[in-house]
């Protein structure tokens, strides 16, 4: 065996004596003190994790639920307002087929008018006509614009009333 | 080139996932069971890679909190001992780039108390063996503490490095011949 090897195992048989060793009482409670705690904060995140989903959960439901409200207010309203609108258009066929009976009752008298008044009757209820035909080509375009509906009306109004004074006045010419 | 025989304290790989499963649930008795198989070694090495006791003795409780953490990942491929011998070093590693930060924090423990008495032994080399072992590199200073100071076969310590066997032999061999011609200088 020569000195290099001497000195190596010189070193090997120095190194096994290196075994550090010393009591410490206090270590392995205070590994435990330190797991104990980390496992305390561990649950504690679980909880708050699971605290966290619930109030998510919660919160999302909530949304959901005030969106469908919403969305069942809106259709709501819609059906609403489409059943008024047909009951406004059917009020507004009825009349006017009140007002076309009664121009059918007054035509004759119209078409060859004997007197004057006839005859300014006749030019009142074209131009009553061409302003009925102007209300419904701009109601075609916007159905629930209740200004025109309510000018539309007055229009009709107007004409039923001219052609009451038609046939008050055909009545009158008769007896 | 020979290492004096100390038996590992070795657990069957079904009861090591049961251990790991235990420890990931905070099972104190699994921890205190662990303790008493490994600390007094894993206090010798961590002494050696840190150089005093508190450290030494900070390094071990990290490692247990590091167990604790990851004892649910842990798949039984690799010995209990092993994973756990790794995570220790692993622990040394960092408390020592730590410590480069700021070296003022790093006091030495007079060695010579702690290490066991051997009557054939002169105090001076193992003092200067210790402080030649501060001054390898990490890899070094690993393999040589688990081999030569607590017994490890160079198979444990390439599982617990994560190198290979052959590596391992290698670093060990080079490592003595570099610590053979400080001990020459020194004498």
């Amino acid at each position: 065996m020569n000195t290099d090897d001497n000195e190596l195992d010189e070193i090997s048989a120095v190194a096994r004596t290196m075994h550090a060793t010393w009591v410490s009482d206090s270590l392995l409670p205070r590994i435990q003190r330190a797991i104990d705690a980390e496992h305390r904060r561990e649950r504690f995140h679980v909880w708050q994790l699971a605290a966290a989903v619930t109030i998510l959960a919660a919160l999302a439901a909530l949304g959901w639920y005030a969106q469908r409200r919403v969305r069942e207010n809106e259709f709501n309203q819609a059906i609403l307002q489409r059943t008024a609108l047909d009951q406004v258009e059917r009020a507004e066929r009825d009349h006017v087929a009140a007002i076309d009976r009664m121009e059918k009752l007054a035509g004759p008298k119209l078409e060859q008018p004997q007197s004057p008044l006839m005859v300014s009757y006749k030019e009142k209820l074209m131009l009553l006509d061409d302003a009925i035909a102007d209300c419904q080509a701009a109601i075609r375009t916007n159905r629930q614009n209740a200004q025109l509906r309510r000018q539309l009306l007055s229009v009709y109004t107007e004409k039923q009333r001219t052609l009451q004074d038609v046939l008050r006045e055909e009545s009158h010419e008769s007896r | 080139m020979t290492a004096f025989a100390v038996e590992l304290p070795r657990v069957e790989p079904i009861s090591d996932l049961d251990l790991a499963r235990r420890c990931a649930a905070g099972d104190a008795d699994a921890f205190e069971s662990i303790y008493h198989a490994h600390a007094d070694r894993m206090k010798s090495i961590a002494y050696h890679h840190l150089g005093n006791v508190a450290d030494a003795e900070d390094a071990v409780q990290e490692t247990f909190l590091k167990i604790h953490r990851a004892a649910s990942t842990y798949t039984g491929e690799a010995a209990f001992g092993t994973w756990l011998y790794r995570i220790l070093i692993n622990t040394c590693y960092d408390a020592m780039r730590r410590r480069r930060r700021r070296p003022q924090e790093a006091p030495i423990d007079d060695m010579v108390t702690l290490t066991r008495a051997a009557s054939n032994v002169d105090d001076t080399k193992r003092i200067m063996l210790a402080r030649l072992l501060r001054e390898l590199p990490e890899q070094r200073r690993t393999v040589f503490v688990l081999f030569e100071i607590e017994g490890f076969s160079h198979a444990e310590i390439a599982e617990i490095a994560g190198i290979s066997e052959a590596n391992s032999k290698w670093i060990l061999f080079s490592t003595k011949r570099q610590l053979q011609e400080k001990w020459k200088h020194e004498h």
